[in-house]
């Protein structure tokens, strides 16, 4: 009685439509991925291959391993100091009100939006100066920096979510600033960084503007070692499928096991608290 | 007596709480500061001045990069394919995200399938997906192996054509065929996050305003239009304003997928930024675009931010 | 006529069997008619059922003396009034009011009409461009009523409107809505769990629990015949004071504790063999006078309400509320003389809960009217 009077069987069968259109992509990756270079051919894209053939992986692991490994050491201490500092942030903005907070928290924020283009000569300019340039150091630099109005605004809607009350009832018990951090803020915090942790690692993980103008060659991060990949002169396309499947799977294996988690870092990012 | 020195007692642990709260936020505050708007006034310096090579030049140039810019062949191009592709992105997603939403509100089996399946773009970088979709709508490949036997076979992002076109300036104001193929695949990995977005809102609206509707008379059709779509217009906001701010900046995908394309067809202002500062050294000259980007972008996004932040008073 | 028809019908979920099992009834055109129970009981399913809301698992459902199982809400001619009030938010309370004639494609002249003669009737004219958040709860309420008023459906269904209002307003929209239904000649069907709202406004009421009919009937007979033990302790505001019962050796025992001396004709026709429950109403334990005191009982607890006095005594394992108008000068820990007799209880199976033999009539107090 209560749904669409479009038919259930219709329903079903639109969903399941969108649903092949939108992987499609994903059995051609896999599928070109598997392929021996000689059956990888423009007409035969769909076919499946004849045997699977790991050989294309084989290559591209060879090519990407060190940039691959160079984005590790990129994202892992990038996501903890941007959550770090963001957390902070969330937790003075959300429950310590004072005048001009939410301009402030505003001030912070539009830094989010900005196209990163209208920052990026001073950018480079300024990491040459302090010697980080082509060094992932000053990558992660970057990426701290930059990820400051996201990752406070989420900690500050998570933060939001916690009841006053319980930081009232802390203050009556004595608890000073830091006190509520250390020992109801930060406890309670574990959802708001896992949410903030994926969230951090997929976005710097994918980037590709700040990696390709602040690296070169074996400092770079996977993505533009990818981009170079298809760049080149002779294209070889399963190489070049297999390299897309390497370097998507740290954020795809989170998405698939942390789903729940990711959804709600894509949420978060509508401002309204 | 007593009372005044406990309220002088209070007003001090205030204070070195307050303290600690302004120590947790003044690193971040400067960041921001000098990183965000010191290097933006920065560029903003670069961009009137005549820096045009390796070798920083700052005499003062007034606004002519800015005005070669907009007599350029390229910008302008740039700035035709950038209202078109936004155009058309953010029509698509808003589209297909509410439609899939109120599919998958329909309370059918397989619910989180679909929905991971329709997400699962979102978690992969802009430059996978430039490869793939370069692979699929290549005008030898793809899908146009199958579009064969339909008889047509679209040149996708090799077409130069632009349709409905008028002359603008330089250049011919129009559709660019091309820009279609770049839509594709942004919709493809966007359209996961108005799906969540409408997704959410979908459940936020009670069912008794549904029951309440049907009681009035309305069918189910008649319950969508009139009242869920019509209450879901600040989730249609949002997704607007966040995808559109997106795609003014569109940089990863068209770099990976198409390049700036023959006769700029593909290209946006942030290739065209980036080849020029880091390609061609026109340091002056890339600043001028980031400007203009930055202007373009805070037009959308100031009076957003403005809003939310009344919102919580 | 026989407006609206129930005939066993029953509703079962995927996840809970039997959520109501075999309702028979029918309501009358013009009446205005309460289906009370507790929380859980089945009440807004069937409410539901009847708007088309739900599915009915078995039995029919008739409206007009026409099948209507399987007939949508909007076929039905019927309107119905939510307990949040379910107003939309995105539209102002002229067009809330005018959805659902503008769904159906009113002529607009005819819209105008029925609108101005709704919004003088519920005194919402000044109200008519605020949006519902803009609204208090009172306010918004009205705002439901008029919307099934502007629908001229002569069956009402309301499902808990006056929950989420304060109890003064609650006092006071009871009598609006009673004076809306007589005045536009509505057939109502209303559903609360307020035992309260059922006496004061109900012409039938029908009590139900875990999805059976306990009873149905005008709200005074319920009051004074209650079927089983379920009704006689659900209707009645302080509740039916019960306690078990026994006769042994020419008197009647309650709770072990409480004696009192065989009425013949009063205990004429009660089996003495079963388990016994009796039942006596708050206000038939009269304060003892001289000559009249049965017992004396402890007092354990006073509440003065101004009007009248609340005193509850332990009788065994029960406690027992007497109510004496009035305020009278007792307080906890007095021995109080009361009087109480036979002829005032109800005699329940206590296995079966059923009535067994109500207390005696109480002599209908008539009013002349001039």
């Amino acid at each position: 009685m209560a749904s669409f009077s479009l038919g259930k069987t219709m329903k079903y069968i639109l969903l399941i439509f969108f649903a092949l259109l939108f992987l499609m992509p994903v059995y051609v990756i896999i599928v070109t991925s598997l392929k021996p270079l000689d059956e990888v051919s423009l007409e035969h894209m769909w076919a499946l291959p004849s045997s699977i053939d790991f050989s294309s992986y084989v290559q591209a692991v060879k090519e990407l391993a060190p940039n691959f490994m160079n984005s590790v050491y990129l994202v892992i201490p990038a996501t903890l100091l941007s959550a770090l500092l963001g957390a902070m942030n969330g937790y003075v903005l959300s429950k310590w009100k004072f005048k001009g907070s939410e301009t402030l928290f505003t001030f912070i924020l539009f830094g989010m939006f900005i196209p990163y283009q209208s920052i990026l000569i001073p950018m480079i300019q300024f990491i040459r100066s302090i010697g980080l340039y082509d060094t992932i150091p000053g990558l992660v630099l970057v990426h701290v920096v930059y990820g400051l109005p996201i990752t406070t605004l989420m900690f500050r809607n998570f933060y939001a979510n916690i009841p006053d009350q319980m930081i009232e009832a802390a203050k009556i018990d004595g608890a000073s600033f830091l006190g509520v951090f250390r020992h109801i803020m930060v406890p309670l915090s574990i959802t708001g960084f896992v949410v903030v942790a994926i969230w951090q690692f997929t976005n710097i993980w994918n980037e590709f503007l700040f990696a390709v103008t602040v690296t070169t060659n074996e400092t770079q991060p996977v993505m533009v070692a990818l981009q170079n990949l298809s760049g080149s002169q002779i294209v070889q396309w399963n190489v070049q499928m297999a390299g897309a499947v390497i370097a998507a799977l740290p954020t795809l294996l989170i998405y698939i096991l942390l789903g729940k988690y990711f959804v709600r870092g894509l949420l978060a990012g509508s401002v309204k608290g | 007596m007593e009372l005044a020195e406990h309220k002088k007692r209070n007003r001090r642990k205030m204070t070195k709480d307050h303290w600690t709260a302004v120590a947790f936020l003044i690193p971040s505050v400067i960041l921001i500061l000098i990183f965000v708007y010191g290097f933006i006034a920065w560029t903003g310096y670069v961009s009137v001045s005549n820096w045009s090579t390796l070798v920083p030049d700052f005499s003062f140039a007034g606004l002519q990069n800015y005005i070669s810019l907009f007599q350029d062949y390229r910008f302008q191009s740039d700035l035709r394919n950038t209202i078109f592709f936004t155009i058309f992105f953010i029509g698509l997603v808003i589209v297909m995200g509410l439609g899939l939403g109120i599919l998958i509100d329909q309370k059918l089996k397989g619910e989180s399938l679909f929905r991971n399946i329709f997400l699962f773009p979102m978690a992969l970088s802009f430059i996978v997906t430039g490869v793939v979709w370069q692979w699929l709508l290549n005008p030898s490949t793809g899908f146009n192996q199958f579009l064969k036997f339909f008889g047509i076979t679209p040149k996708w992002y090799t077409d130069t054509n632009i349709l409905a076109g008028f002359e603008w300036g330089q250049i011919e104001f129009g559709v660019p065929v091309a820009i279609i193929a770049v839509v594709i695949a942004a919709a493809w990995q966007m359209t996961g996050f108005s799906l969540a977005m409408y997704l959410a809102g979908l459940r936020g609206v009670p069912d008794e305003l549904r029951e309440a509707a049907r009681m009035d008379g309305a069918s189910e059709f008649q319950i969508y239009r009139k009242v869920v779509i019509p209450m879901l217009m600040p989730i249609t906001v949002s997704v607007i304003i966040i995808m559109a701010h997106m795609s003014l900046k569109i940089f990863d995908l068209i770099y990976a997928m198409t390049g700036s394309g023959a006769n700029f067809v593909t290209d946006v202002p942030a290739v065209y930024m980036y080849e020029t500062t880091f390609k061609g050294n026109n340091y002056a000259n890339g600043a001028a675009i980031a400007i203009i980007m930055l202007l373009v972008v805070a037009v959308f996004i100031v009076p957003y931010l403005w809003n939310s932040r009344k919102g919580d008073h | 006529m026989k407006h609206v028809e129930l005939i066993g019908v029953s509703k079962s979920f995927e996840k809970q069997q039997n959520v109501l099992n075999e309702i028979d009834l029918s309501i009358e055109k013009g009446e205005f008619f309460v289906l009370v129970g507790p929380s859980g009981s089945g009440k807004s399913t069937l409410l539901r059922m009847i708007a088309g809301l739900e599915d009915i698992t078995g039995g029919i459902l008739k409206i007009s003396d026409k099948t209507v199982n399987h007939l949508p809400p909007k076929d039905r001619n019927l309107s119905m009034v939510f307990q949040n009030y379910a107003l939309y938010p995105h539209l102002t309370v002229e067009q809330n009011i005018l959805f659902g004639l503008h769904v159906k494609k009113t002529p607009k002249k005819e819209q105008q009409k029925r609108l101005k003669e709704t919004a003088d009737m519920m005194g919402l004219t000044e109200l008519l461009k605020r949006k519902p958040k803009e609204l208090s709860g009172g306010q918004r309420q009205r705002v439901a009523l008029a919307r099934s008023v502007v629908s001229e459906s002569p069956i009402c269904l309301m499902d808990e409107p006056l929950s989420n209002l304060d109890a003064k307003l609650r006092a006071h929209m009871r009598i609006e809505i009673r004076r809306l239904q007589k005045k536009l000649g509505l057939t109502m069907i209303y559903v609360t769990h307020d035992q309260v709202e059922a006496m004061t406004m109900g012409d039938r009421i029908m009590v139900l629990n875990e999805g059976k009919i306990q009873q149905v009937g005008k709200p005074i007979t319920l009051y004074n015949k209650p079927a089983n033990l379920f009704v006689a302790s659900f209707i009645g505001s302080p509740k039916m004071n019960m306690g078990k019962a026994v006769f042994s050796n020419q008197q009647l025992i309650i709770e072990d504790k409480l004696h009192l001396s065989l009425d013949r004709a009063e205990a004429a026709g009660i089996p003495k063999d079963k388990n016994l429950n009796i039942g006596i109403r708050a206000e038939h334990i009269f304060p003892g006078t001289h000559d009249n005191t049965t017992h004396e009982l402890e007092v354990i607890n006073v509440e003065q309400l101004g009007n009248e006095t609340l005193i509850t005594f332990e009788i065994g394992k029960e406690l027992w509320t007497a109510k004496w108008l009035g305020q009278w000068n007792v307080h906890t820990g007095d021995k109080v003389a009361v009087s109480i007799s036979m002829k005032n209880m109800s005699f329940f199976d206590a296995d079966s809960g059923l009535l067994i033999k109500p207390a005696s009539a109480e002599r209908e107090q008539e009013v002349v009217a001039i």
